[in-house]
């Protein structure tokens, strides 16, 4: 909230600026629509496409109404605009006399029969290889292959934090220790990340860049989040080129991001631990594999480097959690079979919906868990990773290590530290609640409490609120109305398309998040009025 | 006729509010719109100034605060 400044791009805010044409390009592809539909859509979003997918004339938006209950118009409203935002359904204009109806675009419900039912082309969800897999690459070889490369990039940002003096004595082993086992990322992975502005070029760093306010909530993202932040960004580097060059390529074609976001979308299709020809794919995709590999999404044998690839968990599960598209629960299945390898990379990629919904619960992820935290503020965490320490390094005071541990606390200063950072309490308490140690959860269970302190987790909020002394929300205020009802009509829809913030019914304004849809509505409106 | 002014909307207690509205007070260029008694409409590009001036003078007031308890 506070620090809305530092919050890095989601692949709902990007898909949302793309252009209507840019949708019915990426629609064309099967793949796309059910990764759209699984990733990005409510429950409720969900049921109106099922419902609409084989219904052969437009809908009545009456209709529609009276299958929601009423009391959830709001969700309805909402699930409509992300439906409309993302060009999944067309909502005919409010003209007199003529009902307003509501269709899936075209391409939209061709490509998804074809995703369901499987016919079309083979190509949208990947050509497997006809060549026989070398031994020794399998699932767990493509989860360990991933995991190197991504904590390569997450160590680079880490270090770039160039911690201050009071926890040197942790920080410089810490840095002796990465610059030995790590290679770090390659030269263009790191323009990314001082592209997308998660480091920035500043002397007397540990190689010349140090981490911005959007690199320390990147560090506490989730793995999927942190996975999307980067592509994302890598998206926009090539969209500001323009029809620039392909990454470390010859660059000899022409690299479009519609086509690379809708190659992204078919990897997290294809199947882990799969070989896939390389050959089936267009001349640009090719271009984008050797840069997908120094992201660890997909593996290219070195004997073999122009037949196959294989895709890693990173690239399989990009599309399963639903945290992406506004609270939609998304495939169960891909996500669980994300926590395993996330409880692999050791620290930095805490998964807050498991933390806060689930104590004790996801067994596969707490056997993992190393830090213990008491309630007069002192942490213990048993762990070598140079990376997690780094991470903790950021909002605990350590002061203590030996071989296999940490220990150190945490104090207002601590705390207060981290904010300033851009780091939120609630980042912290949840990286702290998906790392906690066995221990906690087993004497949590045992006395019916909650995992983490609660003395503990109400003073780090208290902390952040008394240093955030106000909240503040970027957006749009509409004012100068000409009559109560343009005022009431607009208003109310704000609010039930759920961009509305504040409002004020005396002097006439309000306040929203987001302005374009509301625009439209307007603009809508007048027509409909001049008719 | 309508219109739309982008901005950040400010949400704080009466005491931060009134000082915000001080701050103001020298240039008129912070503030584009007082709502009412907790909210503000700020300028975009003068948030962060306005979060830097404010924590100076909140230090000016907070000093003894932090000192007891830095245990």
């Amino acid at each position: 909230m506070a620090v809305a400044t530092a919050s890095s791009l989601t692949l709902s805010d990007y898909l949302e600026k793309l252009p209507g044409t840019s949708f019915r390009r990426l629609y064309q592809q099967p793949s796309t629509t059910l990764a759209i539909f699984r990733r990005m859509l409510p429950s409720l979003a969900k049921s109106f496409v099922r419902m609409l997918l084989y219904m052969d004339g437009p809908l009545l938006l009456d209709t529609l109404d009276t299958m929601v209950v009423p009391d959830a118009k709001r969700q309805k409203d909402q699930a409509l605009a992300i439906l409309r935002a993302l060009h999944v359904v067309q909502i005919s204009a409010a003209v007199r006399d003529k009902p307003q109806e509501v269709v899936l675009t075209a391409n939209f419900r061709n490509s998804f029969r074809l995703a369901l039912e499987g016919g079309g082309r083979q190509n949208s969800f990947g050509v497997p290889s006809e060549k026989p897999v070398a031994a020794g690459i399998d699932v767990a070889f493509l989860d360990r292959f991933a995991r190197r490369k991504w904590e390569d990039i997450l160590h680079y940002v880490v270090n770039s934090v160039g911690l201050p003096a009071s926890s040197s004595s942790s920080s410089s082993s810490l840095t002796a220790a990465a610059g030995h086992d790590a290679s770090g990322p390659t030269k263009t992975v790191k323009e990314l990340l001082l592209a997308g502005k998660l480091v920035e070029a500043r002397h007397g760093m540990p190689g010349g860049v140090g981490i911005t306010q959007m690199g320390f909530t990147f560090l506490l993202q989730a793995a999927n989040a942190q996975v999307w932040t980067l592509l994302l960004q890598w998206l926009e580097a090539v969209d500001a080129q323009g029809h620039g060059h392909g990454h470390g390529n010859d660059g000899a074609s022409k690299v479009d991001s519609v086509d690379m976001l809708s190659f992204l979308f078919m990897l997290s299709t294809l199947e882990l631990g799969r070989a896939y020809d390389t050959n089936a794919l267009t001349e640009p995709r090719r271009n984008m594999l050797p840069s997908l590999m120094d992201f660890g999404l997909v593996y290219i044998p070195p004997h073999d480097r122009t037949s196959q690839y294989f895709p890693t968990r990173l690239a399989t599960t990009l599309t399963s959690s639903g945290g992406g598209g506004g609270g939609g629960g998304g495939g169960g299945g891909g996500s669980t079979g994300f926590r395993s390898v996330r409880a692999g990379f050791a620290a930095a990629t805490a998964n807050s919906v498991t933390a806060a919904g689930l104590p004790g619960g996801g067994s596969g992820d707490n056997a993992k868990g190393t830090i213990l935290l008491e309630t007069n503020f002192r942490v213990y965490a048993f762990t070598s990773s140079p990376l997690q320490i780094a991470v903790l390094a950021l909002f605990v005071k350590l002061n203590q290590r030996f071989p296999g541990m940490v220990a150190g606390k945490m104090s207002r200063e601590s705390i207060r530290r981290a904010i300033s950072y851009g780091i939120t309490s609630d980042q912290i308490i949840s990286y702290l609640a998906a790392n906690a140690h066995e221990q906690m959860h087993k004497y949590a269970a045992a006395q019916h409490r909650p995992v983490l302190p609660p003395t503990v987790v109400d003073q780090i909020r208290l902390w952040e609120l008394e240093n955030e002394r106000m909240k503040s929300s970027r957006g749009f205020l509409f004012t100068d109305f000409e009559t109560a009802r343009e005022y009431e009509t607009l208003a109310q829809y704000a609010d039930e398309i759920g961009v509305l913030v504040y409002r004020n019914d005396k002097k006439r304004h309000f306040f929203v998040t987001k302005h374009e849809q509301l625009v439209a509505y307007l603009k809508a409106r007048k027509k409909a009025d001049q008719a | 006729m309508v219109r739309a002014i982008r901005g950040v909307l400010v949400e704080c207690d009466p005491a931060i509010k009134s000082i915000i509205v001080n701050i103001d007070r020298e240039n008129h260029d912070f503030v584009i719109e007082d709502l009412d008694e907790q909210r503000l409409v700020i300028k975009e590009n003068m948030m962060e100034a306005l979060k830097r001036k404010l924590e100076d003078r909140l230090k000016e007031t907070q000093q003894e605060e932090e000192a007891s308890d830095s245990n």
